[in-house]
């Protein structure tokens, strides 16, 4: 690898940071504001996609800002697995940013500025976190990317949303003094916190009860974010904000900051072999099973449409967890792919759910008998992303789960590969009453559904108004053909639905696969 | 040009005494003086620093009489970095308490005597010396908080004077005792003579509990911070910020120069009792001053049991007699100090535009006076340890110094007093932003009126640059003040 001098990795952080300055300033203007939005949106992408052939042939790109703390540079690299998160945070900012105007222009909401300003600061902490080149600096943009994800999830002012970012508050920040522990004390024993493919050194040396107690501190820093059970319960709550920042922040860029730190730690600074030499690796994957299992247990049991995307985000990101915590090169394959297949996927499903709440006010599940005749195209996407989500071939989540089987079965974990298939049972599970009650149910006949309405169900909500959930006379019927929403939302989902659709088919040409092998190939 | 030592103390209190009698003729005058005097302070300090990390520590013996029976003024990178802080604060709040109707002579006579009083504290090297320029200090402080002119004050204002002459009081003692113990008073001397003296000595011992008491009811550490909040939330809002500043702040710096200069980490290696105790008290410091701030209702004294917790991490800092740890003390203790300042200049910005002083008070004033909340959120953050600014600098060196130390249970709690500060700051920057009343039907564009800077705001506005760009110099600070700590640690 060489390492290449430049101002592109700092320049991927700043322009967001920049357009920030732009958004406030022509607060009265929202079309000027949204441009701005956009053209940040589109450089940043550009920025990073520049860096994607020349960081596929071995170079590095690296901006060094100078010594932020004795022995730690601030600097910025943009390696393979940098490009990885920066890659797909960026371009999904693209959709994600036109999506936001459909949906906040859709639902006339208050203080689109702060919301636009403080989607702009979460995108320049996100790059930051990606090109981070050492455990420090990476502190610094997750701390930053808590900050400024904040506004967003109390975007509302209801005290659901202050409860909501209260406890997002708590949870993120108690993980950051936790990764703050594990670096203090990495920096003691190993004399460094800088990302090294295939690991530290010096770690390799130290004590063995000192290197298991950082790594604990670490993953348990950066399982907030990634929801690793029990770790997990501000992500439900957390849906109470816009429906763009669920899909883009919740399933995206802040919950992937945490996957994305658990990939640092496991390849960059203990590496899969010193993993295997503690016996760490596998306790790391069991945490992942267990919660991808659970979470989807739960997500049966959920009403409420976007807690249940929430409990299946939860779930889908322990697979990638589960694959670092394998460590065998195909599962390291699968997870790291699971980090772009289950974005697509999951930002079409979120997208979906926006649209719907925008259209019909409708955030129900037992709500929706029907609503495939309103909104077939929003619905079809739907179902084309949820069939994705339980690894039915030709979709993302099929490629990056078949890796992960391989990888499990051939690093002895039968296990794990057995969790996984059941997993992708429950995932069937939960998704396909949705689409089924969409387009084959109607108001006035649909099948009984004990999960959700027993005695022992999900439901939470008992309707005061005498249940008066949707139309009387049920859904009007909209063509194919896109009035059933703005183009604003429904390009969008069909963007992010074509991108899992591509990852599922042609991965390769589709560069992920190219990159995750290149990543997994310089351990 | 070791002149500029006496000079930067000789200068403030020359003009405070100007004041008191120009202030006969023309009652205004007093702000006019106080506002030269400190400038030429500013470049005095600046002088004083530029000479320090140039060239090394400088030594100034009094009117030419050498140490152990003249008075020896000493200036090395820790006092240079104190007594900036102390010459640029105390000019910059200038600003602050222009206009004001309360403030005339008298006010701006205390207000240079504090300034000279603590140019004395960072420059000394004799221990009498010190006690007598704490007392200066002091006295000026019970007066400037009593100013406010409300019963509450002058309370406050009494309290303060009991309690921080009862602190006085220890440290005279505790010079006393190692008078007894040594016969000198320089604090070089006194280091040679405590070690022949034995550190072991029931003299010693007593010396050094006497001074470190009498100077953490100075500094307010728990439970001896008593005096503390009701001064400074009962004082005008121009003297909680400079005193919340500035006064703390020399007398951490003033444990810190005992520590090191006249007891010596040797003292420590001798008695590690001493040390544990220093150390675990400091640390209940941090845990009980959150915890009395979440209890708070009032901003400003919210603010003050936030530092009773802070100050309890720069204790344990120097405490802990490493070189990282040491470091960190230092970067927090300057940190420190602009941090508090901008918060109450912020809190006091707020609560002249919309009258709000209480936790509740603060809802939805985001949108009333955006840049002043915006600062004190900026702030607050910053005191959380929020990278990249200098709250974060401070305590990342104090864990590093702890970790290095083997002392788990205070890394542990200086990096729980990130989420403790949290716990405090979190609950005003909700209210502020996010408010306690239903959304209002506010406009799709218009979220936020035309913000205004006065003066005063510009003073907090100044604080958040300073914090984050002190962050990000905090490496070179740290390379300036390296021979320091090679001779502080005898190396």
């Amino acid at each position: 690898m060489t390492d290449v001098a430049s101002l592109r990795p700092l320049a991927a952080v700043l322009v967001s940071a920049i357009a920030i300055v732009g958004i406030i300033a022509s607060y009265r203007r929202p079309n000027l504001r949204e441009v701005w939005t956009i053209l940040a949106a589109v450089a940043k992408f550009g920025i990073v996609a520049s860096m994607l052939p020349a960081v596929l042939s071995g170079t590095v790109y690296v901006t060094d800002m100078g010594t932020i703390v004795a022995g730690v540079r601030f600097a910025l690299r943009a390696d393979g697995l940098g490009i990885l998160f920066a890659l797909l945070a960026s371009g999904l900012w693209i959709i994600t940013s036109l999506f936001s105007i459909g949906y906040m222009r859709g639902l006339a909401e208050h203080a689109q500025t702060r919301y636009f300003a403080a989607f702009a600061a979460s995108l320049s902490a996100t790059m930051g976190v990606a090109f981070a080149s050492n455990l420090v600096t990476l502190f610094v943009f997750y701390e930053l990317l808590t900050v400024a994800t904040y506004p967003l999830v109390t975007h509302d002012e209801t005290n659901e949303a202050r409860a909501a970012g209260r406890k997002y508050l708590a949870y993120t920040f108690a993980g950051g003094v936790a990764v703050l522990a594990g670096a203090v004390v990495l920096q003691w024993v190993g004399g460094t916190t800088a990302f090294t493919p295939g690991g530290i050194e010096a770690l390799a040396a130290a004590d063995p009860v000192v290197a298991r107690g950082v790594f604990a501190l670490l993953i348990a820093g950066f399982g907030v974010k990634a929801a690793i059970m029990p770790l997990h319960s501000w992500l439900p709550d957390a849906m109470v904000a816009p429906t763009p920042v669920s899909g883009l922040l919740h399933a995206v860029a802040v919950v992937k900051s945490g996957v994305f730190g658990i990939a640092r730690v496991t390849l960059d600074v203990y590496g899969p072999g010193l993993m295997a030499d503690l016996g760490v690796g596998i306790w790391l994957a069991a945490a992942a099973a267990f919660t991808l299992l659970v979470a989807s247990l739960i997500a049966l049991r959920k009403d409420n449409l976007k807690r249940r995307l929430a409990y299946s985000t939860i779930s889908q990101l322990s697979y990638i967890v589960l694959g670092l915590g394998v460590g065998a090169p195909a599962a390291l394959v699968g997870g790291l792919l699971h980090i772009p297949a289950h974005a697509f996927m999951k930002l079409t499903l979120f997208f979906c759910a926006g649209a719907i709440h925008v259209e019909t006010h409708t955030d129900d599940i037992s709500a929706m008998a029907g609503i495939g005749k309103r909104m077939p195209v929003t619905m079809a996407a739907f179902a084309v992303a949820s069939a994705g989500m339980a690894g039915i071939p030709l979709l993302a989540g099929f490629v990056s789960k078949w890796y992960l089987l391989i990888g499990s079965v051939a690093a002895g974990g039968e296990l794990f590969a057995i969790a996984l298939l059941v997993s992708g049972l429950l995932n069937i599970g939960y998704f396909w009453p949705v689409v089924y009650t969409a387009f084959f149910e109607t108001p006035e006949e649909h099948d009984t559904k004990p999960v959700i309405e027993g005695p022992f169900g999900g439901r939470q909500s008992a309707r005061a108004d005498g249940g008066e959930e949707h139309p009387a006379a049920g859904w009007a019927r909209r063509s194919w053909r896109g009035d059933e929403t703005t183009w604003f939302m429904l390009g969008p989902i069909l963007a992010a639905m074509v991108g899992a659709v591509a990852l599922g088919i042609i991965p390769y040409q589709a560069w992920f696969l190219r990159l995750v092998e290149f990543i997994v190939g310089g351990l | 040009m070791s002149e500029l030592l006496p000079l930067a103390i000789v200068l403030p209190i020359v003009a405070s005494a100007a004041a008191v009698i120009v202030g006969r003729v023309r009652e205004e005058s007093g702000w006019y003086l106080a506002l030269i005097g400190t400038a030429v302070q500013v470049v005095l300090a600046i002088g004083i620093a530029t000479q320090v990390f140039g060239d090394g520590r400088i030594t100034h013996h009094l009117a030419g009489f050498p140490p152990p029976q003249g008075i020896q003024l000493v200036a090395d990178g820790l006092s240079a970095a104190v007594l900036s802080v102390v010459a640029v604060v105390g000019f910059v709040v200038l600003g602050y308490t222009r206009g004001s109707e309360t403030h005339r002579t008298a006010f701006y006579a205390g207000y240079l005597l504090l300034v000279g009083g603590l140019a004395g504290v960072t420059l000394t090297g004799d221990l009498f010396n010190m006690y007598v320029f704490l007392e200066i200090t002091g006295l000026a402080a019970y007066a400037l908080v009593a100013s406010a002119n409300t019963g509450r004050s002058a309370l406050a204002g009494l309290r303060y004077l009991i309690i921080g002459t009862i602190g006085a009081s220890l440290f005279l003692l505790g010079v006393g005792y190692a008078f007894v113990a040594t016969g000198t008073l320089n604090m070089m001397d006194l280091s040679a003579e405590l070690a022949a003296a034995g550190y072991r000595s029931r003299l010693v011992l007593a010396s050094f509990a006497l001074i470190v008491t009498g100077l953490a009811i100075k500094i307010a550490l728990f439970p001896v911070h008593t005096w503390q909040p009701e001064a400074y939330a009962s004082a005008p809002d121009s003297v909680s910020t400079l005193i919340s500043a500035l006064v703390s702040t020399a007398a951490a710096y003033a444990i810190a120069r005992i520590l090191y200069s006249v007891y010596t980490v040797e003292f420590f290696t001798a008695v590690p009792t001493a040390q544990d105790l220093l150390v675990y008290a400091a640390a209940l410091s941090v845990l009980a001053g959150s915890v009395l701030a979440v209890l708070q209702s009032e901003i400003k004294r919210m603010l003050a049991y936030s530092s009773v917790s802070q100050f309890g991490l720069v204790v344990a800092a120097f405490a802990l007699a490493n070189q990282t740890a040491f470091l960190g003390g230092t970067i927090h203790l300057v940190g420190h100090a602009v941090m508090k300042g901008g918060l109450f200049a912020a809190a006091g910005v707020i609560a002249i535009r919309t009258g709000a002083r209480t936790v509740d008070e603060y809802a939805d004033l985001a949108a009333e006076a955006p840049i002043a909340t915006g600062t004190f959120a900026v702030l607050g953050l910053a005191l959380v340890g929020v990278p990249p600014a200098v709250g974060f600098v401070g305590k990342w060196y104090i864990a590093l110094g702890a970790v290095a130390e083997g002392v788990w249970i205070i890394a542990a709690v200086i990096l729980l007093s990130t989420l403790l500060t949290l716990a405090y700051f979190a609950r005003v920057i909700e209210r502020m932003y996010f408010g306690m009343d239903v959304p209002g039907e506010t406009a799709a564009v218009a979220d936020g009126g035309r913000p205004t800077i006065s003066p005063k705001l510009a003073i907090a506005v100044a604080a958040v640059v300073a914090v984050i760009v002190m962050g990000l110099g905090a490496t070179w600070f740290a390379s300036l003040l390296e021979p320091t700590m090679e001779f502080l640690f005898g190396l």
